[in-house]
């Protein structure tokens, strides 16, 4: 008995192995999808969610990782059974390409305001002493009482 | 240069401001409630849990059906489910149907837990929760009760099995079979 016991698990031993041995490329890793994947009950990552249907796509996801899926195929599967909106990052294509450009050009716009705004505000104090008004010349008359007023402080 | 400038620029921010309080009306007016009683249930097609086609629920008009919305990682839907499959053999042959919805679910644990669990009425996916979504269900198990015309008789936000949702399901489904 003890030694169809042993029997049994030199073979499952060795099935594993070979299992392991007969991805053709480099696995990939829960830790890897997990951050990539939403849990659909909670809207959020599956590595923030406790949720009884996340830990379900984790053990899904192990399972396919541990029969040499690639990360491209598990995640193409997971669209299949749930749909784009369980990827956290919108698809490259189509009006979801918006998600992706729409942040650039915010970040761009606001940089060129923010440039404007310093290039504006550095040629304004530049050019602070050449627009003060020159103070205009006193006519003979002020500059004789002038002196008349100088002479008697004297 | 300078004040067309800060026009264009107060526009831009008049323009996103706009954009945002679009975003915030579509939002509002676009939120999805549970269908009350009296009212068409929202209709859909979802594809079949074994694979086989699938299933729309005007295909079901003409006979009172019993919606009923689950998950395999739900562990209130495992004590239901006796109690649905007991329900479903009971009215089949007055004309009631069942469809389960299965939401959110992996294919394969929805599979095994149809097995396990020995259902035998219809079952469908809705693997997005687009039409879940729009049966205003925040948790699982719920159960729609239709009458022949596609209205809504009856809706239980928990399991059939609990003490005051078992007598309201069994009203609930003698009032569509009269409907």
């Amino acid at each position: 008995m003890i030694a169809r016991v042993f029997v049994t698990a030199a073979v499952a031993l060795v099935l594993a192995g070979s299992a392991a041995a007969a991805c053709t490329h480099p696995k990939t890793s829960l830790a890897y999808l997990e951050g990539q994947v939403m849990c659909p009950t909670c809207h959020t990552t599956l590595d923030q969610s406790d949720a009884p249907a996340a830990r379900r796509i984790e053990v899904f996801i192990q399972r396919r990782i541990d029969q040499c899926a690639t990360a491209d195929a598990i995640r193409a599967e997971l669209v299949a059974n749930f749909g784009a909106g369980i990827l956290a990052a919108p698809p490259r294509k189509g009006f979801d390409l918006l998600a992706w450009w729409l942040p650039i050009g915010g970040v761009l716009a606001g940089a060129a305001l923010l440039g404007l705004g310093v290039w504006r505000w550095s040629r304004s104090r530049g050019e602070e002493p050449e627009t003060a008004e020159p103070e205009p010349p006193l006519d003979p008359d002020e500059e004789r009482r002038l002196d008349e007023l100088l002479a008697r402080l004297d | 240069m300078t004040a067309r400038l800060k026009l264009v620029g107060q526009l831009a921010v008049l323009a996103c401001l706009a954009g945002l309080l679009g975003l915030l009306v579509w939002r509002l007016t676009h939120q999805q409630h549970a269908p009350r009683v009296g009212a068409s249930a929202p209709a859909f097609t979802l594809r079949r849990l074994d694979g086989s086609g699938s299933v729309s629920l005007a295909s079901l008009r003409g006979k009172p059906v019993v919606l009923n919305f689950w998950a395999s990682w739900c562990v209130p839907c495992k004590s239901e489910a006796k109690a649905l499959e007991q329900a479903w053999t009971r009215y089949r042959g007055r004309g009631v149907e069942f469809l389960g919805v299965d939401f959110h679910d992996v294919t394969g644990d929805a599979r095994r837990f149809v097995a396990a669990h020995s259902l035998t009425f219809p079952m469908v996916q809705d693997g997005s929760g687009d039409v879940t979504g729009s049966y205003g269900i925040s948790q699982v198990p719920e159960t729609y009760v239709l009458d022949r015309h596609g209205r809504v008789v009856l809706h239980l936000a928990g399991p059939i099995t609990e003490a005051p949702f078992a007598r309201e399901f069994r009203r609930g489904l003698a009032q569509a079979v009269q409907s």
